[in-house]
């Protein structure tokens, strides 16, 4: 489960300052698909970034898990990331000198998971979204779609409590988003795993238990995705 | 820790892998350089402190030089001095010498030199000047107007080859004559012209005991100086002790302390200039790796952004370039020591040409330990800096570069 609580968020540029979120407070239940959608500059990466730990609130509270992240010194929130959260990133972000299947073992061998262990976890996660054939492949070997996907394996490897992602199909065709929001879908239903994604197209909705708008860093709306939206978007679809 | 540096290990060796193989040999390679060049000074020079240790010991004075007291100019009584030296446990044997000033002249051409006059049969056991005939013979015992002289003295066919003034390419059975400094002039027929590759060596003239008293009119029991060859494997200071202990009051000096004395200078110079070397090496590896790992974490920023962000701890981050820092120092330092062995097998068939004589580059093992360790201690400061800069980054800032 995630609270937070009275989130405010200010980057200091200079003679600027900027509010890049104001007093956001939401909890999110284990298990649910939650969608954070909104305007550029609206706030959504920010709030995404402070639920996954990536960065600090000026003022409010995080919990996760049971814990109030605000005890935690540097090192703890990295063991954290590490051990309970899991991410997924615009640009993929594999690491280029790495294999798929090492790509996706890394951040269990820092775990110290043994390597039959964390070599059986890979396949299987691997075989599960369909590149078990791909163990051996570079990144630059796999379409924007199949690194996609291999992000997400690397994410659900170590079976994290939160999986986050930052706009995931920002990057791919409406065929390869649509695969990959499936197997999002798919994890969270099958593995009652808890989902919070940023987006920024409305067909995305469709996804979402949850839907959560932000404006001017300010939560606009909360709760199930609007019918007139997703009819948008069926149409836009 | 173990584990975190398992991590950095594989992240590194997965880096160097399958990373840019052409910025992976110019490393190495700039890396091996740079090795090279601070093994390469210091062997050259160890090898031209060896050639002129072992033609002080082969050439000049033995292992063990023993010259008047500080007071006196002759090593009086110098045969029954011989006899006790002789009986020194450690020693082979002592030959004395008596050095005189003289003239030298041939076909208009007149030189200042000095004329040692030795026991050929007693030298032959100390020095191997005997051995370095380019010409004629060596001396022989009881031998009277006989000269034998050095190649840097009777000149060269080739003048080019001469490195000082000289008489002119005097040969065995020409006619030399000497003018000593107590009036007599004498015609010497040359028995032999060594050359021994010592510029020292190549510049004296020798003659006979017998010959020196026939030209002083009278016995010579006195030398200039005694030389001493010991037994190999006899420790000189020790047998330098032996000999003070037999009463020998005259000033006695190891090969050591000679070389101390000649090339003391020359060899702290040498040293100073062999440190720079080594100071402006290790400052060319730090610059060169620094800038290696600095372009790699700069283009990786975003990368090691995302691995924090992944939970991958700072220190996984820093070691894995150190890691790739010390595996590349690693190479460079294998590649070097094979071009430092390669130049030292050429040029030991090929030496290089000095006055002193052929000078083969001598490497030591206690310098290519010291500079391994030098250069892996500046490779991991080279490694370290750029890759805790660049980790120690915001995962925000750094993802967003």
């Amino acid at each position: 489960m995630i609270i937070a609580e009275n989130l405010t968020r200010v980057y200091d540029m200079g003679k600027v300052t900027v509010h890049a979120l104001r007093g956001v407070s939401l909890t999110i239940q284990k298990g649910e698909f939650v969608g954070i959608m909104g305007a550029s500059g609206s706030g959504k990466s920010t709030l995404l970034h402070l639920l996954g730990l990536l960065d600090k609130p000026t003022e409010g509270k995080i919990v996760l898990g049971g814990i109030d992240v605000r005890t935690l010194n540097e090192r703890q929130r990295t063991r954290f990331r590490l051990k309970r959260l899991g991410y997924v990133f615009q640009d993929y972000a594999l690491v280029p000198e790495l294999t798929v299947e090492e790509n996706v073992y890394l951040t269990s061998m820092i775990r110290g998971t043994s390597k039959e262990e964390y070599q059986a976890q890979t396949f299987q996660i691997l075989d599960r979204i369909g590149l078990s054939d791909r163990l051996t492949h570079k990144h630059n070997e796999l379409s924007g779609g199949q690194q996609q996907r291999v992000a997400i394996a690397r994410a659900m490897v170590n079976k994290p409590e939160i999986l986050f992602a930052d706009e995931p199909c920002a990057n791919l065709d409406s065929e390869s988003s649509r695969n990959v929001l499936d197997l999002f879908k798919q994890i969270n239903k099958e593995m009652a795993q808890t989902i919070v994604m940023v987006s920024h197209e409305d067909w995305h909705m469709e996804y979402f238990d949850r839907v959560i708008i932000l404006r001017d860093g300010q939560i606009v709306s909360d709760g199930p995705p609007p019918e007139e939206l997703l009819e948008k978007a069926c149409k836009y679809k | 820790m173990l584990l975190d540096l398992r991590v950095s290990f594989f992240l590194a060796l997965r880096g160097i892998l399958r990373g840019s193989r052409g910025s992976l040999y110019l490393t190495v390679l700039i890396i091996a350089m740079v090795f090279t060049n601070m093994i390469f000074m210091p062997s050259i020079i160890l090898g031209f402190i060896k050639v002129a240790e072992d033609q002080i010991i082969t050439y000049q004075t033995g292992n063990i030089l023993i010259s008047p007291h500080e007071d006196e100019l002759y090593i009086e009584d110098v045969f029954s001095l011989l006899e006790k030296i002789n009986r020194i446990p450690g020693v082979l044997r002592a030959s004395a010498h008596y050095g005189t000033g003289v003239t030298l002249r041939y076909k208009g051409n007149s030189l200042g030199s000095t004329v040692v006059a030795i026991k050929p049969d007693d030298e032959r056991l100390v020095t191997d000047v005997y051995r370095k005939m380019a010409d004629g013979d060596y001396l022989a015992d009881g031998e009277n107007d006989e000269i034998i002289i050095g190649i840097q003295t009777s000149g060269h066919k080739d003048e080019s080859l001469d490195m000082g003034p000289t008489l002119g390419y005097l040969k065995a059975g020409d006619p030399v004559t000497v003018e000593y400094t107590n009036g007599v002039r004498k015609v010497y027929h040359v028995k032999g012209i060594i050359e021994t590759g010592s510029y020292y060596a190549d510049q004296g003239a020798y003659i006979t005991w017998d010959e020196l008293e026939s030209v002083f009119g009278r016995k010579v029991d006195y030398a200039t100086d005694i030389i001493i060859k010991t037994d190999p494997d006899s420790y000189e200071p020790e047998v330098k002790t032996q000999i003070y202990r037999f009463g020998i009051r005259e000033k006695v000096q190891t090969w050591q302390d000679i070389l101390e004395e000649a090339m003391g200078r020359a060899v702290q110079n040498f040293a100073m200039l062999n440190s720079i070397t080594i100071v402006v090496s290790l400052i060319i590896a730090i610059v060169v790796l620094f800038i290696v790992i600095m372009i790699k974490t700069l283009n990786s920023r975003r990368q090691i952004g995302v691995l924090k962000a992944l939970g991958v701890e700072k220190s996984i981050i820093i070691h894995n370039y150190v890691f790739q820092v010390l595996i590349l120092t690693t190479l460079g330092i294998i590649v070097g020591t094979t071009l430092v062995e390669s130049m030292v097998a050429i040029l030991t068939v090929y030496p290089f040409q000095f006055p002193d004589g052929e000078v083969t580059p001598v490497v030591a093992t206690s310098d290519l330990i010291n500079n391994t360790i030098m250069l892996y201690i500046a490779s991991f400061i080279a490694g370290y800096i750029p890759a805790w800069r660049v980790a120690s980054e915001d995962i925000l800032t750094a993802m967003r570069s």
